[in-house]
């Protein structure tokens, strides 16, 4: 009996690391976690569009939903950006609202346990239609890579290019640089791998342990998880957000900072009166 | 004119400040290990490249180290100013 039983839980836990095709589109593979994303991206985008269709002055219950992180992150990147805020928001909410609803993909219904029945190496195994897409490291390394990209965009932005390079990677003082230049490059690298990994190695693991719960345990165990797994998959999305914003300012701190302040109060003005717009 | 706009970026409420700090004290952690294995594994492929072992390899462990030394430096440089 005890054999069967771990039979039984075996072939209901099915791991693997990375994505699995389902299918080819000439030489692209669709993975399962490829589907995870449009899922994320299609439940987005109907949700902006309902948004930008139906919302009013003063918000419904579900509008109220909507714009809570909008209100909460705008808050948090005004007090670190109070000029640059408006051009950083949409970038750091994006990032966060798609590594939210790709976390909560995973949560669905039928997620990680519906799929198509395989054999590899001899052994049947289930490979799920729907992979959350967190749970994948071409993704979150692809978002790092942009978010990357984004915060070595706003240092170039508010230093210059030139600015940039040297506040990046010439020493103070100068006969250092060669002795600190690979030292920046391993930090810059540590980044986005920090970034990546992170996101993927928790969302992963929260995979894992609800696969483990529901074929070890019965009816209400595993949906103590899934409540954590909802706790997680929020607080990932919102480091995931704000470290990219932290970047942002990392970068933009060379010269960038002051400059705001002092020449741009009619900028500063409008942008007051457009978050408390917002905020109503 | 409103009142928030004489308000001061040092002045704003400590509950905008937090959460960007739990993402940086997180990250940290994080982020001191894995320039260490950067180096490392640098240091290992360009001694298997190059058939220079262990040169690269201690070289990379100290770029590592140097490296998390930085992002401690980095953090703390931004925070203080």
């Amino acid at each position: 009996m005890p054999e069967e039983a771990a039979e039984h839980s075996e072939s209901l836990i099915h791991v693997a690391i990375k994505g699995e095709a389902l299918f080819h589109l000439g030489p692209i593979a669709v993975t399962n976690s490829m589907v995870g994303t449009l899922i994320a991206t299609v439940v987005l985008a109907s949700l902006a569009f309902w948004a930008s269709r139906n919302s009013s002055v003063v918000p419904g219950r579900f509008q109220g939903i909507l714009e809570f992180p909008l209100e909460f992150l705008g808050g948090v990147i005004r007090g670190q950006h109070p000029t640059r805020w408006r051009a950083i928001l949409p970038a750091v909410i994006t990032i966060f609202l798609l590594v939210l609803v790709a976390n909560y993909v995973g949560l669905l219904p039928g997620v990680g346990t519906i799929g198509v029945h395989v054999v590899e190496e001899g052994h049947e195994a289930t490979v799920p239609i729907i992979r959350p897409a967190s749970a994948d490291l071409n993704f979150t390394l692809a978002l790092a890579l942009v978010a990357f990209v984004l915060f070595v965009s706003w240092g170039i932005r508010a230093n210059g290019l030139r600015g940039y390079l040297k506040e990046t990677f010439v020493a103070n003082p100068p006969y250092m640089t060669p002795l600190m230049t690979p030292i920046h490059i391993v930090s810059e690298l540590s980044r986005i791998i920090s970034l990546s990994m992170r996101l993927f190695g928790n969302i992963f693991a929260g995979e894992i342990l609800l696969a483990v719960m529901l074929a070890l345990t019965f009816a209400v165990v595993p949906a103590i998880f899934l409540g954590l797994e909802m706790i997680f998959g929020a607080v990932q999305a919102l480091v995931f957000a704000l470290l990219t914003l932290t970047y942002i300012t990392l970068a933009t701190a060379g010269h960038g900072g002051g400059h705001d302040e002092a020449h741009e109060p009619a900028r500063h003005d409008a942008d007051d009166a457009a978050l408390r717009a917002g905020a109503h | 004119m409103s009142t928030r706009q004489s308000k001061e970026p040092d002045e704003r409420p400590a509950s905008t400040q937090r959460p960007a700090n739990w993402g940086l004290v997180l990250d940290l952690g994080m982020r001191l290990g894995l320039s260490v294995v950067i180096g490392v594994v640098a240091g290992v492929l360009l001694d298997k490249w190059l058939g220079t072992s262990p040169l690269f390899t201690l070289l990379g462990v100290a770029v590592g180290i140097g490296a998390a030394m930085y992002s401690i430096w980095d953090v703390a440089r931004n925070e203080m100013r």
